[in-house]
């Protein structure tokens, strides 16, 4: 299958810190792969090197079939790359509607707007009841959903999701990842970073591990589901 | 209510709708950058002239408004351009202060080598000045009614384009939050050159209201008015539109006040005292908006 999002020999540094030391993955049209590793491993850097918030120090990224190179972040936006970043990105000043609105128009949509505003209302009826609600007033969870909600109304070439389950309380990290089912089965292709490895281990077809920076382990998700010992022995005590 | 103080209290709202069009843009910028943009008077200068330069080719003053609005948006390209763009990091603020202070120093000197630095006449009918109204006993000529529909209307299209349009949505989404602006498609440098565009614009306007009222254009106008403007935006609470617009009439008022019980030398010593108190008792501005806020609790 095509690729849609690879990196070859990246480095990232975080100021003076090399965050990210040598990286290569790829992701597959429709398939979903999780970055997962301890806090500080470099799997938001990885992120942020992405979608161009970060300039690689070498290494080389594409994004559908084409190098990074100069691209700004907000172009790698509107040509299908979706970022949901740590916090979730939500615009708390702005209402849950206009914050659905400003995902909308990311890319031209042959759908109008009340109209792939249904699925969204259907999924997370939530939203719908709080639609004119400020982002900012709302819980984490329902923050998180709204974060997700992005992707329903004008599906991504591309998801990135760094830590869905982040803050979250366990009902809400299972919705969270009911909806990341969701969009997987509908063909998205989807990254995800993560520290709770259960679950993003049960979701992506494929996983790396990193630590310190280096991928020290990769593989389908089921074998590195049966080793929970190796796991351990790179992530420490985990989920 | 004597005739008087009606007298000026319709001065102040004329006056204040003014003030509250040039804080507008200064609070506007402060609230997509942090940024105070100290080119922004020059323009209101700027803007009298080309009502003056218009209206001696042959322009009504009517048709000076559209001449006025796309030269003093280009402006704003420039101003932006040189004095904001290249200026991102943390000494940016600084940076991009004294910048726009070289820059609004550059357009005034320019305004002067062309015009001269003595006041020039508005070459408008005089009869506007005269027919008018009679309010609780004062007569009001009907152009100050003019002058402050168009300001309020400003201010109302303004509110408009930023609750109902996408590039308003934009604008308030990289205020806030600017990374997730970016991770959502939003281009941040042209909704920044869109926001310079739009307050010079609403400084050029209030800069040909000011020649409209006074009849004539001086080369200090846009220093003057800009100070009070900074004043407005600061008591209104930086960053805060409403703000901006609440306390721009409120001083304008404030000074009418003043004026018509014969305090009038006093006037910008009440209007600066109260910008201190705001900014001790309430820093995020008299109605609370403002980013001070943000950044006391």
């Amino acid at each position: 299958m095509a690729e849609v999002l690879g990196a070859k020999d990246l480095h990232l540094s975080y100021g003076p810190i090399n965050a990210v030391r040598g990286v290569s993955f790829h992701l597959d049209e429709g398939e979903t792969i999780a970055v997962i590793g301890a806090n500080g491993a470099g799997k938001t850097t990885i992120m942020r090197g992405l979608s161009a918030l970060i300039k690689p120090k070498s290494g080389e990224i594409s994004f559908l079939g084409e190098p990074l190179g100069r691209r700004k972040t907000s172009d790698l936006a509107r040509a299908g790359m979706l970022h949901i970043p740590e916090g979730r990105g939500t615009i708390g000043g702005l209402t849950v509607l206009e914050n659905l609105r400003v995902a909308y128009d990311i890319r031209p949509n042959d759908t109008a707007f009340a109209a792939a505003l249904e699925p969204v209302f259907n999924h997370f009826p939530r939203l719908s009841e709080r639609s004119s609600q400020r982002a900012g007033s709302l819980s984490g969870g329902e923050q998180q959903m709204l974060a997700l909600a992005r992707a329903l109304i004008n599906p991504p070439r591309v998801l990135l999701v760094d830590e869905p389950s982040l803050g979250l309380s366990p009902v809400m990290v299972k919705e969270a990842y009911q909806a990341l089912a969701g969009f997987q089965s509908s063909g998205m292709s989807v990254m995800l970073v993560e520290q709770n490895v259960r679950m993003a281990l049960r979701l992506a077809d494929r996983a790396y591990v990193l630590q310190q920076g280096e991928i020290v382990l990769e593989g389908p998700s089921d074998d590195l589901l049966s080793k929970p010992e190796v796991l351990d022995a790179y992530l420490g005590s985990h989920g | 209510m004597s005739a008087e103080l009606a007298q000026q209290i319709v001065n102040g709202l004329v006056v204040g709708g003014m003030y509250a069009l040039i804080a507008l843009g200064f609070t506007l910028v402060f609230g997509l950058l942090d940024k105070l943009n100290f080119a922004h008077g020059e323009v209101v200068t700027l803007a009298g002239f080309i009502a003056i330069f218009s209206v001696n080719m042959g322009l009504s003053i009517w048709l000076t408004i559209p001449v006025v609005i796309i030269l003093t948006g280009a402006v704003g390209i420039i101003i932006e351009l040189l004095s904001f763009r290249r200026f991102t990091s943390k000494e940016g603020h600084s940076v991009s202060a004294l910048s726009s202070f070289a820059l609004g120093i550059v357009i005034l000197e320019m305004v002067r080598l062309q015009w001269g630095a003595t006041p020039v006449q508005l070459d408008i009918p005089k009869s506007i000045y005269i027919s008018g109204t009679v309010l609780f006993g004062a007569p009001i000529p009907w152009i100050k009614f003019a002058i402050f529909s168009i300001s309020i209307f400003l201010m109302i299209a303004l509110h408009l384009v930023m609750s109902r349009t996408k590039i308003g949505r934009s604008i308030r989404a990289v205020a806030e939050e600017p990374t997730s602006a970016r991770l959502l498609g939003i281009n941040t440098t042209l909704v920044t050159q869109y926001v310079f565009v739009i307050v010079s614009a609403m400084a050029g306007v209030a800069g040909l209201l000011i020649a409209m009222q006074n009849g004539i254009v001086t080369s200090d106008v846009g220093f003057t008015f800009a100070l009070k403007g900074i004043a407005v935006m600061a008591i209104g609470g930086m960053g805060d539109m409403r703000g901006a617009i609440v306390a721009g009439l409120l001083v304008g008022v404030l000074e009418g006040i003043a004026f018509s019980i014969g305090w009038g030398g006093i006037s910008d010593v009440i209007v600066w005292f109260l910008m201190i108190l705001v900014l001790l008792i309430r820093p995020a501005g008299i109605l609370g908006g403002g980013r001070q806020a943000e950044t006391r609790v």
